[in-house]
């Protein structure tokens, strides 16, 4: 069974090397996505400033229970970068029996970064006992590494986020395309299949058959996939490391975990997808192998059609979702909206391309004459057989458009936001900060109209689900309406006192707080706090989505408001920058940060724009019989190609068209919730990108291929070959 | 059951559904065919004739009727069961995409065997191989012979597993006179020598002129049963209308 498998994918190299291909570049992406979330997962930081103690009890994450909606309790954890315990604690854990040595560390004002102690492994349980009534945590043996806050750690998070909100997208777009390839690959050999039927072989031989060619290719593309997946692992973790996400020496585990699981699982997909397509294909009556055409299944049912708009109507009403949520999760979000809109795309794509058809049928016409006309006809006879090109070009064009610009959205308003926003036009930053003493003393220098110190900070806010972070800024309430222009758009930053805050819009609504409620949050150090919201604000992007009031204690940074004189006196606190440079190195962060997303983003993109070349590939060369009986039926070559571009210039239209709205639904969805604006920006290259990558993608992969086809003389090509 | 009889048909109707409208393609055929006879069915297009060959053959399943290959009842079988049985007792021949393009010539015609996982009979291959003229071009693949040298490799395919009927649609429908007349004369001499039962569809009344005996079709019913006749007798049996 396996040497008649081999022979018949030989027969068809175009199609077996397509599928090959496909499973190949999903082998290297899932291997690589494997082996960093392994390697956050599995991470485990090794002590060092505690290396010598038994126990440390610290602060590091929260624990947020929330009530959901059928009554289950459900916690999650949100990290706290600068968490502290109580300093009394030291002497509570001293008093235990059998504790030979406590100390505290970084105590300031009554609390400790952490207290790190020596203590027989008896005394552990009392120890945590009385770090859990405090609210903290204690940390023994392996596990102290986690009491002490590093670059790794945070590398951790990132790795396991990014891979937990990217990562199912990831799987199930390989999922979709291998299934995709491979159930188009056993379609297009259905006459082959049915001759088998009819001369000699069961319906179990026959899905035997196409079960040992899927598994063929599988082994074949790990072959490939696997030394792909590590120069892309090597790849990424150069420049993850260059970029400053990784630390380089963060542990990167084996690949080989990684490889077993993205083997498994794409050769898994693989085989299912040649299963089903093989139960399809083993029911057809052997009798179809007489016909002269390799009949198509007729278009799909009610079903499909029923599923097909009951997705559209969700993914519709997931646009009012994604629009609630911010940051990372509504990036998530519209990702998810996007599959929604693809999905439902992909069931309806035999009557879209049909009704597209039926569009288009008099521009085609009027512009290629017969050969639109051949075209129309193709277009529309073909609406089934194209569904996986459609659905495979709309998901890159809705992807590309949709998330790649969303990132160049959000970095230009952030940009943007801070600079109108900034009002002050010096910038004074010194290594160990400045204190409000400085503050005082820099608003008393000739020249300088208003000062406010700024700390930056996160908070952890509850939201409808659990908690997350959020970015804040500890600002000194004094000036602070002459430094910097939040656009305020209820409430006054004239009450920003002591117990009250004042939250971005996009904060507010994702926590449904309002002017006067009381917002439920935890600063960064991980106490509880229940602050006023006295104000809401536009420019969250630009500032933070919580303002805190902080007047005394050390700022990070003076915004300064001059009359263009004080420069030198005030270089007498630290460095003095200007605005304008200040919001130059935001973009700068900006961009870097935004890589790793337009990485991911690039990675899908290119691997849907792969697939649905791989299906236009295959589409193309399985025409060679048909192209040759139309040459035999005197349609000249000039002919034929002209019919070729006009059915390219039909679907990928009709592909451009549905993907651009998808995207621009999910843009606009997610910029208006972002920063408020309906209209989002799209770069001019980004429009040439879009377009010229389409076309290319036509060229490459229909028209270069068909030209090749028209060569071999028509008589050769109508002949056994199909 | 009859010993003499290769294949029997009785009340055979099929009808297929386009586009919910019902098609007749046959309405209610009894047939038999003896063993070591060759049989020609004619008739106009759309009479049923294929329809026919692909019922009697395993290849399609009757909307009614049965039909008897040796003393085996086919409506019965299961879908495996009538796969090992044409595999085991029955050769085709299509007009044409007969063979595995894949494949080489030998590997075509040991198809049925290999899929069988049986034992090929090499003295009764040798002989077939060698009186369908293919002993030197038993290494080509399908793309490099001529139609007439498919047709008869398919024909080799058909007659390797020695069946009990041989079913051929439209054999030499693809080709020129001079092959169709090579390719007939073939499929004469498995009657002849090797004992073998061919039932044939055609439009050509000089392939019919081959057999022993012409089953004309009109309507999805058989009009007419003629014995061997000459080629010009079948052309005006042909020639007049038959109302259904
Ligand atoms: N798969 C099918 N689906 C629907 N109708 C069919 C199908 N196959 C055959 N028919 C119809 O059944 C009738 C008989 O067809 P059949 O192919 O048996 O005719 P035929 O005698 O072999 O014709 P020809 O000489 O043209 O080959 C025709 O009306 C045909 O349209
Ligand atoms: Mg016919």
């Amino acid at each position: 069974m396996i040497k008649l498998a081999m022979r018949l994918l030989r027969q068809r190299p175009g199609t077996s090397i397509a599928t090959l291909v496909a499973l190949a570049g999903g082998v290297m992406i899932l291997m690589s996505l494997a082996v960093f979330v392994q390697s956050g997962l599995q991470f485990k930081p090794e002590p060092k400033q505690f290396a010598a103690a038994d126990v440390v009890v610290a602060h590091r994450h929260i624990t947020v229970s929330t009530k959901e909606f059928d009554g289950e309790t459900t916690t999650s954890e949100v990290p706290l970068p600068e968490g502290t315990v109580p300093a009394g604690l030291a002497d509570q854990i001293r008093a235990l029996p059998g504790v030979t040595d406590v100390q505290a560390v970084g105590v300031q004002g009554g609390r400790a970064s952490a207290i790190a102690i020596k203590a027989p492994a008896g005394t552990h349980a009392a120890i945590d006992k009385l770090a859990t009534e405090a609210g903290v945590e204690s940390y023994a043996g392996d596990e102290r590494g986690w009491a002490e806050w590093s670059t790794s750690i945070e590398a951790r998070s990132l790795l396991v986020e990014a891979g937990s909100a990217f990562g199912g997208y990831v799987v199930l777009l390989i999922v979709f395309v291998v299934a995709g390839t491979v159930g188009l690959s056993v379609r297009h050999r259905r006459r082959d299949l049915a001759l088998l039927r009819a001369v000699a072989a069961t319906p179990s031989q026959v899905r035997r058959l196409v079960v040992a060619e899927a598994a063929v290719v599988g082994l074949a593309s790990a072959v490939i996939g696997v030394p792909a997946g590590l120069w892309a692992t090597h790849w990424t973790h150069d420049q993850m490391v260059a970029r400053g996400f990784l630390p380089a020496d963060f542990p990167i585990v084996n690949p080989a975990l990684g490889a077993v699981v993205a083997i498994a699982l794409t050769m898994g997909v693989a085989v299912l997808a040649a299963r089903i397509a093989a139960r399809r294909v083993a029911r057809i009556r052997p009798a179809e192998a007489l016909g002269e055409i390799a009949v198509e299944p007729p278009k799909g049912g009610r079903i499909r059609l029923a599923f097909g708009l009951l997705t559209l109507a969700g993914a519709g009403v997931s646009v009012f979702f994604a629009a609630g949520l911010s940051g990372t999760a509504a990036l998530a979000a519209a990702i998810g909206m996007l599959y929604l809109f693809v999905m439902a795309i992909a069931l309806l794509a035999p009557w879209v391309n049909g009704f597209a058809a039926r569009v288009l049928a008099p521009v085609l016409r009027t512009v290629w004459g017969v050969s639109g006309d051949l075209a129309v006809a193709n277009l529309r006879a073909n609406a089934k057989g194209m569904s996986a090109v459609l659905s495979a070009l709309v998901l890159s064009v809705g992807f590309g458009g949709s998330v790649w610009f969303l990132q160049d959205n959000l970095q230009r308003q952030t940009v943007a936001q801070s600079r109108d926003g900034m009002l002050a036009d010096r910038v004074v930053t010194a290594p160990r900060g400045l204190t409000a003493a400085s503050v005082a003393k820099v608003r008393q220098i000739p020249g300088v109209e208003a000062a406010t110190g700024v700390r930056r900070t996160s908070v952890v806010v509850r939201i409808f689900d659990g908690a997350e972070p959020a970015v804040a800024r500890a600002a000194d309430p004094a000036q602070l309406a002459s430094t910097m222009d939040l656009k305020v758009r209820e409430g006054s930053l004239a009450g920003l006192t002591d117990g009250t805050i004042a939250v971005s819009a996009l904060q507010a609504s994702s926590s449904s707080w309002k002017v006067g409620d009381t917002a439920d949050m935890w600063l960064a150090d991980g106490t509880p706090v229940k602050p006023r919201v006295v104000a809401i604000y536009d420019r969250g992007l630009g500032f933070g989505d919580v303002l805190l009031p902080q007047s005394g204690g050390t700022y990070d940074e003076l915004l300064v408001r001059t009359r263009g004189n004080a420069d030198q006196p005030l270089a007498a606190f630290g460095t003095v920058t200007t605005a304008g440079q200040l919001t130059g190195q935001l973009s700068r962060d900006l961009a870097v940060s935004a890589w790793l997303n337009k990485l991911l983003i690039t990675v899908m993109v290119g691997y849907a724009a792969l697939a649905a070349g791989n299906t236009m590939v295959m589409a193309a060369l399985a025409r060679s019989r048909e192209l040759a009986l139309l040459r035999l039926a005197g349609v000249t070559r000039r002919q034929v190609r002209r019919m070729v571009n006009a059915e390219q210039v039909g679907l990928l239209g009709t592909a451009l068209t549905v993907g651009a709205a998808i995207a621009a639904a999910t843009l606009i969805a997610v910029v208006h919730a972002l920063t408020g604006t309906f209209l989002p920006y799209i770069p001019p290259l980004g429009w040439v990108i879009v377009l010229g990558g389409t076309t290319a993608l036509a060229l490459v992969t229909t028209i270069l291929p068909v030209s090749r086809l028209l060569r071999t003389p028509p008589v050769r090509a109508a002949g056994t070959k199909e | 059951m009859n010993d003499m009889l290769a294949v029997r048909v009785e009340g055979l109707t099929r009808t297929y559904t386009t586009d919910g409208q019902p098609v007749t393609a046959l309405a209610g055929v009894d047939a038999a065919f003896a063993r070591g006879t060759f049989t020609a069915v004619m008739g106009p297009s759309g009479s049923g004739k294929s329809t026919l060959l692909q019922t009697a053959a395993g290849l399609d399943r009757p909307s009614s009727g049965r039909v008897w290959v040796g003393d085996t009842e086919l409506s019965k079988l299961s879908e495996t069961k009538l796969t090992e049985l044409r595999r085991d007792r029955i050769g085709f021949v299509f007009q044409s995409f007969n063979l595995i393009g894949a494949l080489t010539v030998e590997e075509n015609i040991l198809l049925p065997s290999k899929l069988s996982g049986e034992k090929p009979d090499w003295h009764w291959l040798g002989s077939v191989i060698e009186r369908v003229g293919l002993t030197n071009r038993l290494t080509h693949r399908p793309a490099q012979l001529s139609g007439g040298q498919q047709q008869r490799v398919a024909i080799a395919r058909a007659l390797a597993v020695r069946p009990d009927v041989v079913f051929a649609d439209e054999p030499t429908g693809a080709l020129d006179t001079e092959t169709a007349a090579e390719v007939l004369a073939l499929l004469r001499s498995m009657v002849d020598e090797f004992g073998q039962t061919v039932v044939m569809v055609t439009h050509d009344p000089v392939a019919a002129s081959y057999a022993d005996r012409v089953l004309v079709l009109a309507d999805g019913r058989i009009v007419r049963d003629l014995p061997q006749v000459g080629a010009e007798k079948i052309a005006e049996v042909l020639a007049t209308r038959w109302k259904a």
